[in-house]
């Protein structure tokens, strides 16, 4: 008898409870979360650690290199890969899809919708502190979008939290000029918000510091042609003199330094991967099946090869981002540079993104300081890169100061050497292509004449050249999710 | 009791529905499904199939490619070709239409080049595609008469692609063509002369010699004939016909035209994917490349001089023809006389190894099957070894590792241009072995034509003078000479045509990886095999 009451009772009392409370016992709902500033630090790393979504980098990968000169397919690249190289982009493409960069997106909208909640249990979370953290969450959203404004052209703006089915929305594209507005708003609550540093240089190096919102913003300037906003952006950087480049005079330390470890004194923001969190790279460019190989033309062209004498080269050719021998991308691949490189192991693939480095402050303030007149400027900042790269002479143009295109395409070119498959190329070609209204188009066209193969040449030329298709089409899932999106024009 | 009603139950409950026959293997839209359920667009296109008969075939199982005209297009081509009504329309015309717009295979526009589809319509003629831009917006081009204007429309048997105007096939050919352009006057004259004219003048179709049934013609035009200093026909025949019968086929004239007549059906897009091209001309070929966006013919390095060629002049190019493709030359070519000049091929001189400058003539480079340089191919498991060895000539060798398992069982190594011309071949190399019982005997071949004689990397030279040398096919080919240093002689070969060729080592006995290999020599059979000799540096010794 006593055992059947036992069991009556442990049923009793162990089922009323899982009848009755109906909160998942595997996670934490929103209700008691957002109660502390622990949990709302920890929901801004969040933020970041979702960038390290191996698909996401993959894509940026992509999106920036692969319409653009640089890269080499292998016998093992994907056929998706293929046809963006050649011009083939059609909305089944995988590599249009933007869901992983709108699910960082929809962290930063959380962060951003219930961070507030917070000052109203935690009495010792102070204004500025959650200031600060905003200031994080709106910063990386206005990276977000600014990556899908150069990708997509016309996305549409999602501003506010999806935590449930009922809050999914059905959202019309913005137009250009609309995200672009969107992502100045964000940036300007970022800037007066975010912090000067974390207090340390890990953390510096891969949180958006007001530094690094200042680079962003000069980035997104320089993309609309607002060349004063911009420079004005860069001097705030230059002048924190937090900033500087690493010494390059010997190969080996400044690749250790800047790409193999990270977090170089000259970066500025950049994706941490590590050990637990590896990159895709590995599998993209260094097995021997790889899909991606630097082109012919990055050491021929790009970095120039000095014939005579093998110790005068380019830090940031072989052995920085390039391995000559087999065209390996070193940035990302490499262990060790100088005489023996070697490459990472499968253990190893953790070379970071890097989204931003202090040279890119003097390029980008170079190219709007040549297009307002201010073309000696720009060419001082330019020699500051080449020489601590060591750049050869054959690769040194001396273009007239006065002409703004012609020292904002020796930028161009010295951007090639600097930023080489850091997934900037195509988006770089873009800009000085559209700028003042697609005046230079050709700068494109030189490039696909280039890269194409001779039997689609001129398809491809005459594609480019309808400006509609510098931007990718809407992926086909999204357009069968979001009733309300229209495929853009040159995909219909 | 029970079980009865439950019983009737279900056999009442089921009467009343009738089974469902299933009569199609799939249920997915067919071509013609998918047509029909768009009349507004396509119910014209869906009239021509049914006059034509071809509706059956369309909307069964398959896999087509079709390039569909809306109505627009389809009425506007009844208005063109002079009709009211489609009925009107002779039905063998209408046939030819339906037959020129369906491919038998599925191919997406991704699959598009600037040249022909990878296969022929139905109606037996090549469709070429491309991209166009009109006040800023690119279409793609289906044989440059027609837009796509909805592409990749897949359904269960094949691809559609809508088009904004019918396709209709060429009904000229090449002789027709050229006749048909006055300025091509001139060489369609020297076509008539040579009797080439009739040859261009057969539908593919109706060509019984299955090599010339699709042609491709690079033709001058009058002012290029005029440029290059012929005033006229009768100047042009002047300066090439030396029998004075262009009819003859060995006639310099004959050849000329000969020259501009390449086999097969072949695009700017095709022209430029091969780096030479088999014509008329017996064993002659033309040479072609991309040069920023032209492409050329015979623009060619010869001996250290560059000989410009002449271009193919995009917008007047890549007419098609019922048996082939027009191209419009800028400038005047013929074929080259030359004559066989020696060629001291230093083999580890290749551009991959130059643009690393810190190996080359500096320190070995281990090539790995993945990144062998281009003019170099092995089956694998081994590659080579670009070496450095200050004794050899220019200061460096390639160690081939060839034979057995573990080793690649041949190399492939692509010439330098060679004229056509008999020569006799050297294989220059420092004699190895690996060990002490290590063998490696080879067969040389060139483009797969054996030579009389092997070599083997194990043999050191008998030594004695230069002239018993000579004839048992040895010599030294060093300054100053050793007997580790040989050249073999494996024998001598007529190079048909002057391009770049393919030399083959087969290793037929032994395995090892020391073959090092310095040079090859190809020195035309009159003249002196014996020197230059090379020194280390480099340099050429003549004979004393």
């Amino acid at each position: 008898m006593k055992k059947y009451i036992l069991i009556i009772t442990l049923l009793l009392t162990s089922s009323c409870s899982k009848w009755l409370d109906i909160k998942p016992q595997d996670g934490i709902i929103r209700d008691n979360y957002w109660q502390n500033k622990e949990q709302l630090k920890a929901a801004v790393v969040g933020c970041y650690s979702s960038l390290l979504n191996n698909w996401l980098v993959s894509e940026l990968f992509v999106w920036g290199e692969l319409r653009a000169d640089m890269v080499s397919g292998t016998l093992n690249t994907g056929i998706d890969e293929v046809n963006i190289m050649q011009a083939n982009i059609l909305a089944t493409n995988q590599y249009t899809s933007w869901s992983s960069v709108y699910s960082t997106i929809n962290y930063c909208n959380t962060v951003i919708d219930y961070a507030a909640r917070v000052m109203e249990t935690d009495k010792t979370l102070t204004q500025q502190a959650l200031d600060g953290y905003l200031a994080e969450a709106h910063g990386l959203r206005a990276l977000m979008y600014f990556y899908l404004l150069r990708t997509f052209g016309e996305v549409p703006l999602q501003l506010k939290a999806t935590d449930s089915d009922n809050s999914l929305d059905q959202l019309d594209k913005s137009s250009q000029d609309q995200v672009y507005a969107q992502i100045l708003q964000d940036l300007s609550f970022a800037e007066s918000h975010a912090l000067e540093t974390y207090g340390s240089s890990a953390q510096d190096k891969g949180r958006l510091t007001r530094y690094g919102i200042y680079t962003l913003e000069a980035d997104v300037y320089l993309w609309n042609e607002k060349y004063d906003k911009c420079i004005e952006a860069c001097d705030k950087v230059i002048n924190s003199a937090r900033y500087g480049l690493m010494d390059g005079s010997v190969q080996s330390q400044w690749f250790t330094n800047v790409f193999y470890l990270g977090n170089s004194a000259e970066s500025i923001f950049e994706f941490q991967f590590d050990q637990q969190q590896l990159n895709p790279f590995y599998a993209m460019l260094i097995v021997a099946n790889n899909r991606f190989i630097g082109s012919p033309r990055v050491m021929d062209e790009i970095y120039g090869i000095d014939l005579t004498d093998a110790t005068r080269k380019d830090i940031r050719g072989d052995g920085g981002s390039i391995r000559a021998t087999d065209q390996m991308i070193w940035k990302f691949a490499g262990a060790t540079s100088g005489t023996n490189p070697t490459a990472r192991g499968a253990a190893d693939s953790w070379a970071h993104w890097f989204v931003y480095r202090y040279s890119d402050i003097l390029l980008l303030k170079a190219e709007a300081l040549a297009w307002i007149n201010r073309g000696p400027e720009a060419l001082d900042l330019v020699n500051i890169i080449r020489t601590r790269a060591g750049a050869i002479d054959g690769t040194s143009e001396a273009p007239d100061p006065g002409s703004a295109i012609d020292v904002s395409n020796y930028i161009l070119n010295e951007r090639a050497r600097e930023f080489a498959f850091e997934g900037k190329r195509w988006y770089d070609i873009l800009r000085h292509a559209k700028r003042n209204n697609y005046a230079h188009l050709e700068i494109i066209l030189d490039m696909v004449a280039m890269t194409a193969p001779g039997n689609m040449q001129q398809s491809i030329i005459n594609k480019y050249r309808d400006v509609r298709s510098h931007y990718l089409p809407i992926n086909q899932y999204e357009l069968q999710a979001d009733k309300k999106l229209v495929q853009n024009p040159y995909y219909q | 009791m029970k079980p009865i009603y439950i019983i009737l139950l279900v056999l009442v409950c089921a009467g009343c529905k009738k089974a469902p026959i299933i009569s199609q293997t799939s249920d997915e839209v067919t071509i013609i499904g998918y047509l029909e359920k768009d009349p507004d667009h396509f119910s014209d296109f869906i009239k021509i199939l049914r006059i034509t008969g071809d509706e059956g075939f369309l909307g069964v199982y398959g896999s087509y490619t079709i390039f569909v005209p809306d109505n627009a297009a389809v009425a506007s081509f009844v208005k063109n070709t002079g009709h009211a009504t489609l009925e009107s329309i002779d039905v063998q015309q209408l046939k030819d239409v339906v037959k020129f717009c369906i491919l038998q295979d599925t191919i997406n526009t991704t699959a598009f080049s600037d040249g022909k589809l990878s296969r022929l319509t139905m109606y037996g003629q090549y469709l070429i595609t491309g991209a166009n831009n009109v006040g800023g917006e690119t279409r793609i081009t289906v044989n440059r008469q027609a837009n796509i204007l909805q592409a990749n429309i897949r359904v269960s048997n094949g691809i559609i692609h809508v088009v904004d105007n019918v396709l209709t096939p060429a009904t000229q050919t090449l002789a027709g063509l050229l006749a048909g352009n006055p300025k091509y006057s001139i060489f369609t004259q020297a076509l008539r002369e040579t009797g080439l004219f009739d040859t261009l003048n057969i539908p593919a179709s109706a060509n019984t010699d299955s090599t010339r049934s699709w042609l491709t013609v690079l033709a001058e035009s009058d002012s290029a004939i005029n440029a290059a200093g012929f005033s006229s026909y009768a100047a042009l025949k002047a300066r090439y016909s030396h029998s004075g019968n262009p009819k003859q086929t060995d006639d310099s004239l004959h050849l000329y035209v000969n020259y501009h007549i390449l086999y097969g059906v072949k695009y700017l897009a095709d022209i430029v994917m091969s780096t030479s091209h088999t014509t008329l001309a017996p064993l002659e070929v033309v040479t072609a490349k991309l040069s920023g966006q032209k492409v050329l013919i015979n623009d060619d390095d010869f001996n250290g001089v560059h000989e410009t060629g002449v271009e193919l002049e995009r917008s007047s190019s890549d007419n098609s023809a019922t048996n082939g493709v027009l191209h419009h030359s800028l400038g005047h070519f013929a074929v080259k006389i030359r004559n066989p000049v020696p060629v001291y091929w230093d083999v580890a001189d290749f551009p991959e190894i130059r643009n690393l400058p810190a190996y080359f003539r500096k320190q070995n480079y281990g090539f790995t099957l993945t990144n062998m340089p281009s003019g170099f191919s092995v089956p694998g498991p081994s590659a080579m070894t670009y070496t450095v060895g200050s004794t050899y000539v220019n200061g460096d060798y390639l160690m081939i590792p060839l034979g057995g398992p573990g080793r690649s069982a041949y190399i492939d190594l692509k010439t330098p241009l060679l004229v056509k011309g008999k020569y006799k071949v050297w294989i220059c190399y420092r004699v190895q072995k690996q060990s002490n019982s290590s063998n490696n005997l080879n067969q040389i071949s060139i483009d797969g034509e054996v030579m009389q004689r092997t070599m083997n990397f194990t043999t050191a030279m008998p030594a004695t003078t230069e002239g018993e040398m000579e004839a048992q096919g040895w010599k030294w080919y060093t300054d100053p000479v050793s007997n580790n240093w040989g050249a073999r002689l494996v024998g001598t070969i007529e190079i048909k045509t002057t391009e770049r060729h393919t030399l083959r080592f087969t290793t037929l006995q032994g395995t090892q990886n020391n073959n090092n290999l310095d040079m090859i020599h190809f020195i035309p059979q009159d003249m002196d095999q014996l020197y230059p000799r090379f020194k280390s540096d480099g340099t050429q010794v003549p004979r004393p």
